[in-house]
């Protein structure tokens, strides 16, 4: 290496070893607060009554703080300590800056906390792991970028010219992770605790699926797999199994996971090449999801035996395989036919936590016992109860996946099935589904506090392992790198790009986007351009093996040109699935059918809507599939939620889809059900959500909110702040008549008896604005088929509309199909 | 533990093990698994062919082209099955089936699962005393007519506005099960002479 032949200047450095003490420390809190809310809201499942009433902790408010906490509070801590830990080591040098390490930690338990605040208040953005409201988004970015800058300016201070495949996917979290954050949050505010996502409707479900499905990709699984490789060998004492499969399966993954994000829509009426994409690079997602599993694996070829001795070994075993569970189980769930059955269903909640119980946990666990005796200069506490963690931690995800998978299954082919005649749903009562996996859901908060109690004991022992011991700062002689005369960081552009394979690789790629996209005929063209550039790298690849290897060794040495590569290698798929759908999946492109905007009053409903997290347990998706129609009627338009900021598309069916919901039951139903659910269904278990009836809808907002509305392009006739108010005290004013008149009985203590005040008190009412917007569900359009292919770039889109139809301008009544 | 140990070479006969050593770990650098690499070559062939044989050869049906016909399909054979049903049925033979205890039985089995929701379990459209969102069906006014006719199509089709009234359940329950509850419903009436 290239410090061989340098005159060594050593020195003695010490390295911090505070930061991943306080991110351990936090990490083992954190923890222990998710997973506790975990257990709650799951049994929350079979008893809605564990919310004890309380607004705060229903479950549509207390599942974003579940997950929020999961990822961003215990795997987020953890992969801290890991990074801040290893990357020193790594790099032979102190963290850059002591100030930002601190402000990072600080920071990032502040967002913790606010989060675990503003979420049981309701206050959220209403897309999944990306609830947190915009003040706490910019914090997330801003300290985002203290960890950035902290951990470069170590890598750019270092004296280990090589970076080691741990690094690399570090690298790859921190630019991947920033890039994703910042396009999914994207907001206009309306008050300092609420905005709307600039992307709507189907842009928006793209643009929440590429983040969410990267934010398991970048946040739960790349870091990891970093900790996996600085961490396994060193537990195992043995030679991590391959370097070139680290660089296939390193450059494969961060390229390929990108794609994979429409497997969350499959099935709906997105357009058909986004699905493939989806479905397609899931499949070849398995391949280098794998070699990270085999890397791991392995690694203790030779070193078997610890398996019966080590608890850190055991649970990185587990933990690599629940890797190699899920990232098999992830491709199988992403075929379409596959789909049709799981998605919506417990299975793909059984999925995520094999991910994160599974894999996470496990990973988290066996680097805690790791790193807790050589950060405190001591013994493990007790091994004894390292192994009893073990085993409860084993058999809790091991019943709690198995109940997801039986009960996924079994409900979805319970709501798929048509019965005899050919004509009909076999089980058109959705209730009946969910009373079928009621016992699987109790298996499922059974395992889930098996775990919960195993990582109770692990808290146990890491504190009382803390308290044996005291902090221990390592010390080490290391090599100085002299930057002056090392070629350590000095690649130049050029260098980067001249080497073959590299070069005929990006060009291959630039032709599979063309493929995508150019007419019938050219993209065959395009596609055998790809299968030229592709031997060619090969070829030369294969001729000059050594000429390769070469560059990428001296690309090793140079962060800045990595960082580069991995930023471009992550880019590409986002940018080609998101770009065209942002441009071509606009309301004047739509055909066949698009949403009538909401009034301001509905407009405050589905913000309660939102609020509340009603998406949590009902999608707004009718999928193109026959059992979808039959229950919930004609399948869901692109252009049907087009103006919707945030799509609320959702991804869990714990009660039915209400895409077409609206008009299909009265007033006084839903009037009853938001009451007590159980009045009109009585093995619902739906929470009851009686403060709608107490808390007065905020009409004032609505004039600024419209106002926004219109910034993103949702088409409102322009209206004074008085006409806005007044429309939705009018509508609402409406809606309590109606109720009144069927003779509904007002809570509260003394209920004014005269009509008209009983009207008023009503009409100022959230359950009026909610009732108002569960009406204006699935309302649309019926624009004219040809309308769009013959439309000008100058002609008005009122046009399109089939003027000879004026039933067709109305909100077609849904019931039927 | 050793620090940037550079004295390891190729180890003889096995895995080449590289020389550079990070912070003690070493790495050996072994090939590729075969079953691997074609795991994946696999997927990546299926993909291509899967593309080219939709984009070029319109080798599979649109997702919304395949639904319609198959919803149209069960469109018809409902429509088939409700005609049939139609021709045998009018008011007499609904006052008719509204005497049979074993048609009655089946009608209140699906009434009792799918209907007091809102009509109530005695039919009064109350609970405990507090009014339910559904018409009371134990009494002899009627908001769109009393004949069994008249209740069957409302079942049916649901009421004219639903946001006012009932959802049409025929979609789900099929006209078999509608007329059985029709006839479960009458069963608590008299034919008028």
């Amino acid at each position: 290496m290239t410090t061989d032949t340098q005159p060594l200047t050593k020195a003695t450095i010490e390295f911090d070893d505070k930061t991943p003490r306080l991110f351990l420390i936090a990490t083992v809190v954190w923890a222990l607060v998710s997973m506790l809310v975990g257990v709650l809201v799951a049994s929350q499942l079979n008893f809605w009554q564990a919310n004890l009433n309380l607004e705060y902790l229903t479950f549509g408010r207390l599942r974003p703080l579940h997950t929020n906490a999961a990822i961003f509070a215990f795997v987020g801590n953890m992969m801290f300590a890991g990074i801040y830990y290893s990357t020193q080591r790594l790099c032979k040098t102190r963290t850059a800056s002591d100030l930002l390490s601190k402000i990072h930690f600080w920071g990032w338990q502040g967002i913790i906390v606010s989060a675990a605040v503003t979420l049981p208040l309701g206050l959220t953005r209403g897309k999944e792991y990306a609830e947190l409201i915009w003040p706490i988004n910019i914090a997330v970015a801003v300290i985002w970028v203290v960890f950035a800058w902290n951990f470069f300016w170590t890598l750019a201070k270092r004296n280990e010219p090589s970076l080691y495949v741990a690094l690399w996917f570090y690298i790859a979290t921190i630019v991947t992770v920033a890039m994703l954050y910042i396009v999914n949050h994207l907001s206009l505010p309306t008050t300092i605790t609420h905005s709307y996502p600039i992307f709507g409707g189907v842009q928006d479900a793209l643009v929440q699926w590429w983040y969410g499905h990267n934010a398991v990709a970048f946040f739960l699984t790349t870091p990891i797999l970093g900790i996996m490789y600085y961490f396994m060998p060193k537990a195992a004492e043995r030679p991590v199994y391959s370097y070139r499969l680290s660089i296939v399966h390193f450059w494969s993954l961060v390229f390929i996971y990108i794609w994979a994000g429409p497997h969350h829509l499959l099935n709906t009426d997105l357009p058909k090449w986004l699905q493939m994409l989806g479905m397609f690079f899931s499949l070849m997602l398995w391949a280098p999801s794998w070699g990270g599993m085999l890397n791991g694996l392995l690694t203790l070829r030779g070193a078997w035996d610890k398996l019966r001795t080590d608890p850190v070994i055991k649970f990185f075993v587990v933990g690599i395989t629940f890797y190699g569970m899920s990232t098999f189980e992830g491709p199988l769930l992403s075929i379409r036919a596959v789909n049709a059955l799981s998605h919506y269903s417990d299975w793909t909640i059984g999925h995520v936590h094999s991910g994160t119980l599974g894999w996470n946990g496990f990973m988290a666990a066996g680097m805690i016992y790791w790193m807790a005796p050589r950060l405190w200069g001591t013994k493990l506490y007790s091994i004894n109860l390292a192994n009893i963690h073990f085993w409860l931690g084993l058999v809790g995800i091991l019943l709690y996946v198995s109940s997801m998978w039986i009960s996924g299954i079994m409900q979805g082919l319970m709501l798929n099935d048509i019965d005899e005649s050919g004509t009909l749903l076999a089980n058109p009562n959705f209730v009946e589904t969910l009373q079928a996996i009621r016992p699987l859901m109790l298996t499922r908060v059974f395992g889930g506090a098996l775990y919960l109690v195993g990582f109770l004991i692990l808290a146990y022992n890491f504190f009382m392992t803390i308290k044996s011991g005291k902090p221990v700062d390592e010390t080490r002689e290391v090599a100085l790198i002299d930057r002056k005369t090392s070629k350590t960081d000095k690649m130049t552009w050029g260098e980067t790009w001249r080497a073959d394979p590299v070069a005929y690789t990006f060009v291959a790629l630039a032709f599979m986007c063309l493929w995508f996209f150019l007419p019938s005929g050219a993209d065959v063209a395009a596609l055998v351009c790809v299968v030229i550039c592709g031997l060619l790298a090969l070829q030369k690849f294969k001729r000059s093996e050594h000429g390769w290897s070469h560059w990428y060794d001296r690309l090793l040495e140079n962060w800045m040109p990595f960082t580069i590569l991995t930023f471009i290698a992550v880019a590409i798929g986002g940018a080609v699935q998101i770009i065209p759908a942002v441009t071509v999946n606009r309301a004047d492109n739509v055909e066949d059918r698009l949403q009538i905007p909401y009034t301001p009053l509905e407009l405050a409903g589905r913000d309660i809507y939102v609020s509340e997290g009603c998406y949590n347990c009902h999608s707004q998706m009718i999928r193109t599939m026959v059992p979808d129609v039959m229950r919930y009627g004609a399948y869901s338009r692109i252009g049907e939620s087009i103006y919707d900021h945030p799509f609320q598309w959702g991804s869990k069916r714990t009660g039915p889809d209400l895409a077409r919901e609206g008009g299909r039951r009265n007033d006084v139903w839903h009037y009853q059900h938001m009451m007590n659910p159980r009045e009109l269904e009585p093995k619902s278990n739906m929470p009851a959500y009686p403060w709608l009836f107490e808390k007065e809808t905020d009409m004032d907002a609505l004039p600024r909110k419209i106002f926004v509305q219109r910034r993103l392009g949702v088409p409102y006739e322009p209206m004074t702040k008085h006409e806005i108010t007044q429309g939705a005290l009018e509508q609402a004013t409406k809606i309590a008549t109606g109720l009144i008149d069927e003779g509904v009985i007002l809570p509260g203590e003394n209920p004014p008896t005269v009509r008209a005040v009983k009207i008023s008190e009503l009409a100022d009412k959230q359950i009026i604005a909610l009732i108002a917007y569960l009406q204006k569900l699935g309302a649309h359009e019926v624009l004219d088929p040809r309308g769009p292919k013959s439309l000008g770039p100058f002609e008005v889109p009122d046009e399109r509309r089939d003027e000879d139809e004026p039933a067709a301008i109305e909100a077609e009544p849904v019931a039927a199909r | 533990m050793p620090d940037n140990d550079q004295s390891n070479k190729s180890v003889e006969g096995g895995p080449v093990l590289r020389d550079h050593v990070y912070d003690g770990i070493q790495e050996y650098d072994q090939k590729l698994p075969n079953w691997w690499l074609a795991s994946w070559y696999i997927f990546i062939v299926l993909f291509v062919v899967y593309w080219v044989l939709y984009y070029q050869f319109n080798f599979f049906p649109e997702d919304s082209e395949r639904l319609e016909a198959a919803i149209a399909e069960i469109d018809t054979r409902k429509a088939t099955e409700l005609e049939k049903l139609m021709t045998s049925l009018d008011n007499d033979t609904l006052w008719e089936m509204s005497q049979n205890t074993q048609i009655v039985s089946a009608g209140e089995a699906t009434f009792q699962s799918s209907c007091v929701a809102c009509h109530g379990t005695d039919l009064s459209a109350t609970l405990n005393g507090v009014k339910l969102p559904g018409e009371p069906l134990n009494d002899e006014t009627w908001k769109y007519g009393g004949n069994p006719m008249d209740v069957f199509q409302i079942v049916k089709n649901g009421s004219p506005d639903a946001t006012k009234g009932m959802v049409a359940w025929e979609p789900l329950l099929g006209p078999k099960k509608v007329a059985e509850v029709v006839a479960y419903i009458m069963s608590h009436h008299t034919k008028p002479q």
